[in-house]
């Protein structure tokens, strides 16, 4: 553990003082490196679109790292940067907007002049736009839809959460409103939000100063921000279990996202605190969790099942978070991974056959009971310390290719900090199982959470009724897996049945009628 | 499969009549590291590259056992299901310790299969290396499970496909693996048929057959990547899997007949994105065979965004949100998959019809010097960007270990890629970009796919 704590701490030691060039430049220099990397993080997202042109920030981003410059047309670029194996990209979230580039440092001239166009010259070319709106068409029409349940259940969960503020729409938008931007609003909005003065630059790798002052001098002469950014917005509190259900006919199971506001980021020297009270609860795609070991682990109902204190990007694909989606209105946050239907169960096993619901209820409950009890009981001395301890290696492991840790360091000026992750071990290493707890009562909220299930027809007509009357949701085992079940199990079960997760709302809406 | 087989036969022979085998490094080529393979007298595989990360190393264990493997009927699904099985402790580590441990070491870790592989992971601090290797030793040789615990972790498998088939490309997947293969086991996915997922919790006797079969030294390759010492490898394989045992098992894997026709399968979605999915027969990967590398450079001379086709169909006339064609490395003869999401269904035809046209001028017309040299080049920096951290340089390592059981092979296989000629690439289209060996599956709102 010392030798791993050195090793990054040295690293960073060295960043603090080359990265006090430029209040907007983050730099780290590694020069046994093969390669260079360019991040340009703007400060705008999705809370930027207007309202009726939702998906605005994303079109206008795409756009640009998709489109032509005005020396080049987006075929030229693909032709010129082919034998560099170059990739360039973007990604847009709701506060934070992030261009990155990654070519072989041999070819650092060469390269250049396509950071420079598309982000000083873009074309803004009547069939990049076409071509970039169709695609974003697709998207949020049928892509979201049809890709991943579990995905589609926390968009929905976000809008449901963020009703009626700025955070509430995909950052791809709605399928109206997408329809409805034109290439002048997306230039306009280029010109708008895409300023010297809401930027942070950043370059990792084998790059020479020349390089690093024509990229500063070059992004100098960006527009200045003429406009205040809006403020981001904030979720509503749930008032009990408000529970919104989507249902698909063809869904094989129920998809679960459930979460309320939580008022802090990792601005707060508090936020540590939580992270080692959400770990211990449920860290991502990692076995120790309460909620996995209780829902999967015990009861084999699903793939997975965890917590978050803030956002997690595409959590389906990434083991460890990546940088670039900073965000300012966090929520808490507790992911079920896909359930079992009443209708696949009473098809799969002839003991089931007479069940009305299948497992969602229960999981839901299940988790909700964790929960709840974490934070009335806090965390033991032991949990508390092994937890801790896990999270100071593992936090690491976030910064461990040059990507993200230059990532990581921009994301750190965005919460007013220099180097997060060596500023979390700091704070961890100092942190009393007192604190974790004092934080979790600070901060947890129980009895009010806003969930979004994506679910069969059956199954979600179904589930509203048991959830409406706050009826016993009894666990449907198959009788191969119930038989091996030890008794402390099934004692379990009969209090979670029953535990009270009565909706005090709740709504079933068709996908079809889903971000139109 | 066969070049494996012998180069693995030939190993044992070697290692069993000579006690102290020198530790192997690189000969020179691509691969920028010191990358220095050994091996136990067991037959276990060692590699290690050291470097320059301080404090944290990356820790693979790849076991050469995948779907591919699932030889029985009705035990499709069952190497990934193992993975999971793995988990579930032994009498020194049962699970709530093992797990504690794991938290202890503070690890990224995690496991996955695929058709021809298994891989565990960890990715962590390097002054807990020796305790990587007592539990992953542990687990590989003493797994001791319940059988109330087997038929429990079965459920989380069924979640696991629960969750997949929300997924319109896996459902294209599985159609597609079980329409181009009728004999060899690529013909169902790793996944597993939906039917053997439901009777796993019934499978426990065969367990741990699977388990007495595969998870021995000879199908097993330790790799550790970053801050460690070769010597330090040694020693600890020796201390943790010295007294591994070998085994006797090799399946029988049936070879998959000459397909004789294009074959056809389509799935009727209103709701998702039309998708055309072309499919050639390819050969098994070689790291000499300049046939697969033809492959792998037509992969992108044809598909990437900078080729013709992408410029015509996505850029230009917009039939497709976007293309590509892909080339897999995998120990038996497996597939050449094209894949585009086409904007309108009714171009469904066009779109394939565009594709052949390109496929047919590969057979017949030269490819530009010029443009195979930068496709070579690409392919370079491409490798050379990947490998910088220790699990990238891993994973991609772990990719020539599994498919050729030789490390070294990265080198070769560079090596061979880079002196392929015009004519090579034409002479492999010829070959393998036929009708006879075409599957074609079709996403539409349509009840039959209708493209020829």
């Amino acid at each position: 553990m010392k030798s791993l704590i050195k090793g990054i701490l040295l690293t960073f030691l060295t960043l603090a003082t080359l990265s006090a060039y430029s209040q907007e430049l983050v730099e780290l220099p590694l020069k046994q490196s093969k390669k260079i990397i360019v991040r340009l993080m703007f400060k705008t997202g999705s809370i930027c679109d207007p309202q009726g042109k939702e998906g605005l920030s994303y079109m206008t981003a795409n756009a640009i790292a998709d489109g032509s410059t005005r020396e080049m047309s987006k075929s030229d670029i693909e032709e010129f940067i082919y034998p560099m194996a170059a990739d360039y990209g973007v990604t847009v979230d709701k506060e934070a907007t992030v261009f990155y580039f990654e070519f072989p440092g041999d070819f650092e001239e060469d390269f250049y002049p396509i950071i420079y166009g598309l982000l000083r010259e873009p074309a803004f070319a009547e069939k990049d736009f076409d071509r970039v709106k169709s695609r974003q068409e697709n998207f949020i029409g049928r892509i979201i839809k049809n890709r991943s349940d579990e995905d589609y259940s926390k968009a929905i969960l976000e809008e449901f959460l963020f009703e009626g503020s700025n955070y509430a729409h995909p950052v791809q938008g709605y399928a109206h409103s997408v329809k409805s931007i034109t290439l002048d609003e997306v230039k306009a909005h280029f010109r708008k939000y895409f300023t010297r003065d809401n930027l942070i630059v950043g370059i990792a790798g084998n790059y020479s100063n020349e390089f690093r002052d024509r990229l500063m001098d070059d992004m100098k002469t960006l527009p200045a921000l003429e406009t205040e950014l809006p403020a981001p917005g904030k979720a509503r509190m749930p008032k009990g279990y408000e529970v919104k259900i989507v249902t698909k006919p063809d869904a094989f199971g129920s998809a679960i996202f459930m979460g309320y506001p939580l008022d802090i980021t990792r601005a707060d020297d508090d936020f540590t605190a939580l992270m080692v009270a959400n770990s211990y609860l449920g860290e991502h795609r990692k076995s120790y969790g309460k909620l996995y070991q209780k829902i999967r682990k015990t009861r084999s109902m699903n793939y997975g099942d965890y917590s978050y204190i803030e956002w997690y990007p595409m959590g389906s694909n990434y083991q460890l978070p990546i940088a670039g989606f900073p965000r300012s209105s966090n929520y808490f946050s507790i992911w079920i991974r896909p359930v079992q239907t009443g209708e696949k169960l009473r098809a799969a096993y002839p003991e089931l056959k007479n069940i009305e619901l299948g497992h969602a209820y229960f999981a839901m409950r299940t988790a909700i009971r964790e929960y709840d009890a974490m934070v009335k009981n806090g965390l033991s001395q032991e949990d508390f310390e092994l937890t801790r301890d896990f999270l100071r290696s593992y936090i690491k492991l976030y910064v461990k290719s040059p990507a993200q840790r230059l990532g990581y360091l921009m994301d750190s000026r965005f919460y007013g900090r220099k180097d997060w992750i060596n500023e979390a071990d700091r704070l961890l290493e100092q942190l009393s199982a007192e604190d974790v707890n004092r934080a979790m009562k600070k901060y947890f909220k129980t009895g009010d959470f806003a969930i979004a299930v994506v679910t069969s027809d059956d199954e979600g007509r179904v589930l509203a009724r048991y959830m409406r009357e706050g009826l016993p949701s009894p666990m449907a085992y198959n009788n191969t897996v119930k038989e091996g079940l030890p008794e402390e199990v099934l004692a379990e079960d009969r209090e979670i049945m029953v535990y009270p997760v009565k909706a005090s709302y709740i709504e079933i809406q068709p996908s079809t009628e889903i971000f139109k | 499969m066969k070049k494996a087989s012998i180069f693995l036969l030939f190993g044992i022979l070697f290692l069993a009549s000579c006690k102290e085998p020198e530790a192997k490094k690189s000969s020179g080529g691509i691969f920028p590291y010191e990358l220095v393979s050994d091996s136990l007298d067991n037959g276990l595989q060692l590699v290690t590259v050291p470097y320059d990360s301080p404090g944290l190393v990356s820790f693979y264990i790849i076991v050469r056992v995948g779907s591919r493997n699932e030889v029985e009927p009705g035990k499709t699904g069952f190497a990934h299901f193992f993975e999971h099985m793995m988990f579930r402790g032994t009498d020194k580590y049962p699970p709530e310790k093992y797990g504690k441990v794991l938290k202890q070491i503070g690890a990224s870790a995690n496991a996955n299969t695929w058709l021809d592989r298994t891989v565990y992971h960890m990715t962590g601090n390097a002054a807990m290396l020796d305790k990587m290797f007592e539990i992953e030793a542990d687990r590989f040789q003493h797994l001791n499970y319940s059988e109330a615990d087997f038929k429990v972790e079965a459920g989380a498998v069924k979640g696991e496909y629960t969750k997949n088939f929300a997924n319109q490309f896996r459902q294209i997947n599985e159609l597609l693996s079980d329409s181009a293969f009728n004999e060899h086991t690529y013909e169902h996915t790793t996944m597993g048929f939906y039917k053997d997922i439901v009777d796993m919790p019934n499978q426990y006797d065969y367990s741990k057959l699977f388990y007495d079969r595969f998870y021995r030294p000879e199908y097993t390759t330790v790799l550790v990547v970053g801050d460690a010492k070769p010597a330090e490898v040694k020693a600890l394989a020796e201390k943790y899997f010295g007294n591994w045992k070998r085994g006797h098992y090799k399946p029988e894997i049936k070879a998959e007949p000459k397909q004789t026709g294009p074959r056809y399968a389509h799935i009727r979605n209103p709701n998702f994105t039309p998708v055309l999915s072309l499919n050639y027969k390819s050969p098994a990967f070689d790291p000499e065979s300049k046939e697969v590398a033809s492959l792998d450079l037509i992969s992108t001379i044809a598909f990437s965004e900078r080729s013709e086709l992408y410029k015509r169909l996505v850029i230009e006339e917009q039939k497709a949100y976007n293309l590509m064609g892909y080339y897999y490395y995998t120990v038996d003869p497996y597939l050449f998959q094209i894949m585009a999401m086409v904007i309108d269904e009714n171009d469904l035809q066009y779109v394939k019809d565009v594709v052949t046209e390109k496929l047919d001028e590969l057979k017949n017309k030269p490819v530009n010097e010029e443009l195979l040299e930068q496709t070579k080049s690409r392919n370079k920096y491409q490798l050379l960007m990947e490998l910088d951290d220790p699990s990238n340089i891993a994973e991609v390592l772990s990719y020539f270990i599994w498919v050729s059981n030789d490390p070294q092979s990265i080198n070769k296989y560079y090596n061979t890629l880079m002196s392929v000629t015009p004519e090579d690439l034409m002479n492999t289209a010829r070959k393998y970009f036929t009708p006879e060996g075409l599957t074609v599956v079709t996403v539409s709102s349509k009840e039959e796919g209708g493209v020829k």
